[in-house]
């Protein structure tokens, strides 16, 4: 069972944090720190900085994201801001803006 | 997909504001403000430290703050709440503990009241931790001092140890207690009655 669920409807203004996987269909603006998976689905918004051990985009993500493990980037996604992961996945389709560091 | 339900799992925390027009489900904590045009349910170990805006309000866990349902709460058992609460239908089950004023008549004005009350958080990701509890949160924190006897409700029966009241007491924030292992040392009258009872 996905843990926490923002439904497509929620708008969040602030500050998340958890320990758990965190899976956002609506808006979060602000920071979004999680100690496991984010994923950020198709028709949501994410307005922050984030970090996470793996981060999936189907929606759009703007804001630096620090994924300790993975990021991946899926087809429709539309992603603007810095990407830090040792391993990033860019699907085709995708759109992207912004610095890649892989640590090379 | 699209009426997934949004849950905040036990292990999640968010600061900050949170408007919806779906159901959402607490079970780890929220700071700061939420505002849904449905209902807010409140799970059995969960913590909002929020003003509450709903249509129908339903507490198993712990709320602090000023509640406005448009239609009902519901305070379960379990429930631990401190605010003032204004809707028409207000249901409290036995065992429920709570303190505040309850309004079932103007719930525009006290809506008003609440919306017009910012989030007392300006930047979204500084210092969630340092912000200032609400006002109400400082009375019920005076519970117990070590070596004390407790408030006059609850008669030391039971001793306070140092190690049960010393432990948490200097490291937690004089707030309303969060999670049930910071209630030795600050808890209100109502919540001691409860844990001797373990």
């Amino acid at each position: 069972m996905a843990n926490t669920v923002i439904g497509s409807s929620i708008v969040i203004d602030g500050e998340i944090t958890g320990e758990e996987p965190l899976t956002i269909l609506g808006t979060v603006k602000g920071k979004i720190s999680v100690a496991q998976s984010l994923a950020v689905e198709a028709g949501a918004t994410v307005e922050a900085d984030v970090e996470a051990q793996t981060v999936t985009v189907s929606g759009r993500l703007t804001g630096n994201v620090v994924a300790r493990e993975r990021l991946e980037l899926k087809p429709e996604s539309k992603m603007v801001g810095d990407a830090k992961s040792p391993r990033i996945v860019i699907a085709d389709g995708a759109g992207f803006k912004g610095n890649v560091d892989m640590d090379v | 997909m699209a009426d997934k339900e949004t849950v905040i799992g036990p292990e999640t925390r968010i600061s900050g504001e949170v408007r919806g027009e779906e159901d959402l489900i607490v079970r780890g904590h929220i700071d700061g403000k939420v505002q849904l045009t449905q209902t807010l349910t409140v799970e059995k170990g969960a913590t909002v430290q929020a003003d509450v805006d709903v249509r129908h309000l339903l507490i198993a866990g712990t709320v602090v703050g000023t509640m406005v349902a448009s239609e009902s709460v519901k305070l379960a058992s379990t429930a631990r709440v401190v605010g003032d609460l204004a809707s028409p239908r207000v249901m409290m089950e036995a065992g429920a503990a709570y303190r505040g004023r309850v309004d079932m008549g103007d719930i525009a004005a006290a809506r008003a009241a609440v919306s017009s009350r910012a989030v007392q958080r300006p930047a979204a990701s500084e210092k969630s931790t340092t912000r200032p509890a609400p006002p109400r949160m400082a009375t019920p924190a005076k519970a117990v001092v070590v070596g004390k006897a407790a408030a006059p409700v609850a008669p030391a029966t039971r001793p306070v140890t140092p190690a049960v009241a010393g432990a948490p007491g200097p490291a937690s924030p004089p707030a309303f207690p969060r999670v049930a292992g910071a209630m030795g040392s600050m808890t209100p009258a109502w919540a001691k009655k409860k844990i001797r009872r373990r």
